[in-house]
């Protein structure tokens, strides 16, 4: 095996066709405990939503948005809501040309069609991105965000539960990344707000913010489902990296 | 690298900035209100050491940078290549830059350069590096390291209690990247061993052992000394940022 299993989107090609030889490789096949299960043995995703000893909902869980395996963008959003101010019209031209993921630049992680997975421990919610191989930390535990800070491409978040859904605030964006379709600048402020709706189900409904840029702010809805059983995998963006020669810079 | 710096310079800018001063909960503190970091080791609910904290490697001032202090216990006479790795090294010396192509840095490098948070889990310690702002999922739920793993850049691992002591078990590398700063080789074949005791509660040694049967003529062990930077938190780490080194770069 090898070859065939790698890459985040063969994932489910090898649960499904190669079963057999996934089976002894990087854990893609692994029962997980604490995973409630049918009579037949299968994960009962529709079982109710785990509980932490504090009674909020665990969000802990291996999560991929909803999407078909060709990476069609797992988002849902209305046509009309996003409307840009004449800054932001200014800003989306010179932008045409500029590919975050072409350079191995951290994307706006809600699109990521790669498999995330939630912690919850010590006042942190811990989200750990296939993508990229990358983290970012929610810290739950009361602090304020940060009111001066570095600019940074994932921003700063804190989170409250607002009876069962936890919402998270995030700011001190650099204006450097992209936020289908369009622009944003240091002006961005996301809340995202994450219910886990049972056992094997995730929203994230994040509304997205930021004054310069758009004339009212818009939102976006993310469904994932649990994936049991299985384990991130290692992803590499610079790895054999071909793309960048090929980009010309628009005058 | 820049934080002490920021901290000594400029310690009143940056208090409200990114949480860089911020008292965490859980640790035991002197009368004056510091950290007491020769408090004893905390334990976790089963009894074992309990390693969560942001750790950071002892530094040295020197000429140009705050460097890690080079690695104590690397007695160079352990460090015996085979013919094979005397070629691979001289195959890969000089053009095999991954810093610069911000290939994956390895498991000594992470630890050495930058912060690092050690979080145990439900049947998982993971450790988030301020390098590169990326993770590394360790197994102790009891699982066997995979026997034929997609090899990767930073293997797969599992991990014990020996005693109060972590060993963990890594294997499943790809033949990419140097396990040094200053590259020394490995192969497919590596595996490392790696001990990681809570010594009490500001100090953390990791010992690390090399063994590579392709490469080295025996195994070799290192120790790294880290301690626990206290009411602070990880800063964003991007490699690709604004990036000037590869055209710069001329591969034979």
């Amino acid at each position: 095996m090898g070859k065939s299993c790698q890459g985040g989107s063969l994932k489910l090609i090898c649960g499904v066709a190669l079963f057999a030889s996934c089976a002894a490789g990087q854990w893609l096949n692994y029962p997980a405990p604490g995973i409630p299960r049918l009579p037949d043995g299968k994960p009962n995703l529709s079982a109710p939503v785990p509980r932490t000893p504090d009674g909020k909902p665990d969000l802990s869980g291996l999560w991929t948005n909803d999407a078909d395996p060709l990476g069609q963008r797992p988002v849902e959003r209305k046509p009309g809501d996003i409307v840009l101010t004449p800054q932001g019209k200014a800003l989306q031209r010179p932008r045409e040309n500029y590919f975050p993921g072409a350079r191995c630049l951290p994307n706006i992680l809600y699109l990521a069609v790669a498999p995330f997975k939630i912690f919850v421990s010590r006042g942190t919610v811990v989200m750990l991105y296939e993508h990229d191989t990358t983290f970012r930390q929610i810290f739950i535990d009361g602090r304020q965000l940060p009111k001066d800070p570095n600019p940074t491409f994932m921003g700063y978040s804190v989170g409250k539960w607002d009876g069962d859904t936890l919402e998270v605030d995030t700011s001190g964006f650099n204006d450097d990344e992209l936020i289908l379709p369009g622009p944003h600048s240091d002006a961005l402020h996301i809340i995202e707000r994450f219910r886990r709706r049972d056992f094997g189900h995730l929203e994230i409904q994040a509304t997205i913010n930021d004054p310069k840029i758009y004339a009212k702010p818009w939102t976006i809805t993310v469904n994932s489902h649990l994936v049991p059983d299985t384990e991130l995998l290692e992803y590499i963006c610079n790895e054999n990296e071909k793309d960048l020669k090929h980009m010309v810079e628009s005058k | 690298m820049m934080r002490r710096i920021i901290l000594i310079l400029s310690f009143g800018a940056t208090v409200a900035a990114q949480w860089l001063n911020y008292p965490a909960a859980g640790i035991p503190r002197l009368p004056d209100g510091k950290p007491n970091l020769s408090a004893p080791a905390p334990k976790g609910p089963d009894g074992k050491p309990d390693l969560y904290g942001l750790w950071e490697e002892e530094k040295v001032q020197g000429p140009y940078q705050i460097m890690p202090l080079l690695p104590s216990a690397i007695k160079p006479e352990d460090v015996i290549l085979t013919p094979e790795g005397e070629t691979w090294q001289r195959q890969h010396k000089e053009d095999h830059f991954l810093d610069a192509q911000c290939l994956p840095r390895n498991l000594v490098s992470r630890v050495r350069l930058e912060p690092f948070k050690i979080l145990p889990l439900r049947g998982t310690v993971v450790i988030l590096y301020e390098l590169d702002t990326t993770y590394r999922q360790i197994f102790t739920d009891g699982r066997e390291l995979p026997k034929d793993p997609n090899p990767a850049w930073w293997g797969y691992s599992v991990g014990k209690w020996d005693g109060d002591t972590l060993v963990v078990d890594t294997t499943g590398f790809n033949d990419a990247e140097t396990i040094l700063p200053n590259g020394r080789p490995h192969s497919d074949a590596l595996h490392i061993i790696e001990r990681f005791r809570r010594r009490d509660f500001g100090h953390l040694e990791i010992q690390f052992k090399i063994d590579d049967p392709k490469i080295y003529a025996k195994p070799w062990s290192f120790k790294e000394e880290a301690h626990l930077i206290p009411d602070t938190e990880l800063l964003e780490y991007i490699c690709n940022e604004n990036e000037k080194d590869l055209r710069h770069i001329r591969v034979k």
